[in-house]
């Protein structure tokens, strides 16, 4: 076995005992607090696929489809935190982003006529270029006056939120409705359904899996991709060989603004009829989840953000069908952050690879070098 | 309108009122001082806020007695900064990363612990009675000058003790070898190294008070401010507290200031989202607003006086 496999192998391993650790953690905490704790158990873990009838279990396509549209927005405001936190930039705004993105989004989608086919690309076009516009300020700050971009994107969520619930309510709001909505969404705005099964698996997905090529292959084979790695490996170095590390910076986080606005008017026009959304959605906090658990690399986004569906969903139905509430998701989420970014987690093993690894290619050389000698 | 909101912002009960809203957040501000100090980014004091709030509630409710729960909430603070501390410098999981794990238990972990403890969803209801709540204080003599005594005569005991903090923590950070060796972690590890500091240790301790203030703010906010915990409560107010804590340059008194400022725009939105037809959502936005455009202006502040230093520099 060469030794990058090894290595990939013991990452993977790393990996999943995190994961594993974090949902025995769960148990624990299930076994604490439940009084049924074996029903909740199966309802979390195998829940969102199997259907539990009397005449036995069977696997759920409908469930199935449903976990992959969640994976919509997620995909996006994971790949935003791929490429933010690749560059060591700490921007927490994913989160207000999408709503934003949503609900520019959103809003073309009613006040716009436009065709069938032209008028979705408008929207969704409009809402990433707004995203990528608004992720400017705590980009700018960082780079032009040092402001931590980590405290002004964090309070930049809550602006975003109170100014589009002020518009929400005062401008755009259906007052024909019992609650504080937009009008409905034209049909042409809409992002329609692969199938049309009310799985809400939108083209949408189609869309996201396309963007994580893309942001594969601007990470990893383009000069600025690599300049966004390099800042984030080492940002002295990077500064050093020349890299312009504003601009970088700065364009790490445009580019991260830009996903998340796509995502949330993706989501919007797909799921929704109306905006309906009263608070922040929390997509761009499961995006960070997200690119911690695919480390960063954009190609690992779609299975980590099919694992939080999965997590997502599970603890819905084990909400629903026992008596655990649905925050349990929390407390498994933060014990993945923990363990999951934990560079020294099982870190003694790593290095007894490396050793190994090392003390065979040092063997291997000097067998080559002896026989070298002999000839 | 104008003059009705001003009559209503320039007397004695709104600056009552300032007071109030501004101790939770100089509570976690000056977690965020220490923290800082000590070269460590403690972005978990909101999810430590409201896990404290709530086990600052339970302790109460469970011994009956105020002080438990006020203690319970710090020591609690306490665990959740060393858990952050322990991730953070012996298994180098980012710090932010560490911290923001700990938000997210506050978020939803604490709607779990309080559903498993005590069965109740949401909020802690009817557990806080009267005498739970933390006892507020009538200065003698001051409470019967007019003007001051209602300005400055009836806050918690807690309320009192944070802007008492400011200036305990001054004394710690500048008057005593353990501040110095905060200091010295934070700005120059290598060199508190080389004169035998142990950069984790401080790094702990300085932690850990960061979790005791925030702990503090927690118990301040279920067990006087809003009278009970409920999961929207701490809203934000750890992280204004980071902001404070950067816009009054990492020191006690500028943090107190800015904490002021911010409590300043909170008790405004009070204020005016109770007027007619002005909008309590942009009303609502201007804390946040102003601690985006506070950091602006201390982040210039700093910038010209790097400026003016420069020809100094360059001339030598």
């Amino acid at each position: 076995m060469s030794s990058d496999k090894r290595l990939f192998l013991f990452n993977f391993l790393r990996g999943a005992a995190a994961i594993l650790l974090a949902l025995l953690v769960a148990t624990v905490f299930i076994f604490l607090s439940s009084k049924q704790p074996l029903t909740s158990l199966k309802y979390l873990l195998l829940g969102p696929v199997i259907s539990f009838k009397s005449t036995g279990a069977v696997f759920n396509t409908t469930s199935f489809l449903t976990l992959l549209a969640a994976m919509i927005p997620t995909i996006f405001s994971g790949l935003a935190v791929c490429v933010m936190f690749s560059a060591n930039q700490f921007n927490l705004a994913g989160e207000g982003v999408i709503m934003l993105g949503a609900f520019v989004g959103g809003l073309l989608g009613i006040y716009l006529k436009l065709n069938t086919g032209l008028h979705q690309v408008v929207c969704v076009l409009v809402a990433a270029i707004v995203g990528g516009l608004i992720m400017l300020i705590p980009a700018l700050l960082k780079v032009k006056l040092g402001a931590s971009e980590m405290v002004t994107s964090l309070m930049l969520n809550y602006v975003i939120m109170f100014v589009i619930l002020h518009f929400l309510n005062f401008t755009f709001a259906d007052r024909s409705k019992g609650a504080t909505q937009s009008f409905p969404f034209q049909a042409t705005a809409k992002i329609p359904e692969i199938v049309a099964n009310g799985t809400k698996l939108t083209w949408g997905l189609v869309i996201a899996l396309v963007f994580v090529v893309i942001i594969a292959l601007f990470m990893y084979r383009t000069k600025w991709g690599y300049a966004i790695r390099m800042i984030g490996i080492n940002q002295a170095f990077a500064q050093y060989s020349g890299i312009q590390v504003g601009a970088i910076i700065v364009l790490s986080q445009v580019v991260g603004g830009i996903l998340a606005g796509m995502g949330g008017s993706i989501e919007m026009l797909g799921r929704y009829n109306t905006f309906i959304w009263r608070e922040l959605p929390g997509y761009g906090w499961l995006g960070i989840t997200i690119a911690i658990l695919a480390k960063n690399n954009p190609i690992f986004v779609p299975v980590a953000a099919l694992f939080i569906a999965y997590l997502d969903k599970g603890c819905q139905l084990m909400a629903i069908n026992s008596d655990v509430p649905f925050e349990m998701i929390d407390i498994i989420q933060a014990s993945i952050f923990l363990f999951f970014a934990a560079e020294q987690f099982l870190a003694k093993y790593r290095q007894r690879i490396v050793v190994r690894i090392a003390q065979r290619d040092l063997a291997l050389q000097e067998a080559a070098g002896q026989e070298g000698s002999k000839s | 309108m104008t003059s009705e909101l001003l009559h209503s912002i320039f007397n004695a009960d709104f600056l009552f009122v300032l007071i109030r809203i501004t101790a939770p957040i100089l509570f976690a501000a000056l977690g965020a001082v220490i923290a800082e100090k000590a070269g460590v980014v403690n972005i978990g004091l909101e999810g430590i806020m409201m896990i404290s709030a709530l086990f600052g509630v339970l302790f109460a409710y469970w011994t009956q007695f105020w002080l438990v729960g006020v203690l319970g909430a710090m020591l609690v603070g306490i665990f959740l900064a060393l858990v952050i501390g322990f991730f953070a410098f012996e298994l180098k999981t980012n710090i932010i990363l560490a911290g923001i794990a700990i938000n997210m238990l506050g978020a939803g972990g604490t709607i779990f612990l309080l559903n498993m403890f005590t069965g109740m969803k949401g909020n802690t209801g009817a557990l806080v009675t009267r005498e739970l709540l933390i006892p507020v204080v009538n200065i003698p003599l001051i409470k019967s000058i007019p003007f001051v005594g209602q300005v400055l005569s009836g806050h918690s005991l807690l309320t009192y003790l944070v802007f008492l903090l400011v200036w305990i923590i001054w004394v710690v950070l500048y008057k005593t070898p353990l501040g110095l060796n905060i200091r010295a972690v934070g700005e120059n590890p290598d060199a508190a190294t080389s004169i035998g500091v142990s950069v984790q240790k401080i790094q702990y301790i300085a932690i850990a008070i960061s979790g005791a203030l925030a702990g503090l703010g927690g118990a301040f906010m279920s067990m006087y401010y809003s009278q009970g915990w409920n999961s929207g409560m701490v809203a934000g107010r750890g992280f204004i507290a980071l902001a404070a804590a950067a816009m009054g340059r990492g020191e006690p008194l500028g943090t107190m200031l800015s904490s002021l400022l911010f409590g300043l725009a909170q008790a405004l939105r009070t204020k005016v989202s109770g007027v007619q037809g002005v909008s309590s959502y942009l009303v609502s936005a201007i804390p946040y607003l102003v601690t985006i455009l506070g950091l602006v202006g201390y982040a210039i502040s700093i910038k010209n006086k790097l400026k003016k230093r420069q020809p100094a520099v360059k001339g030598v």
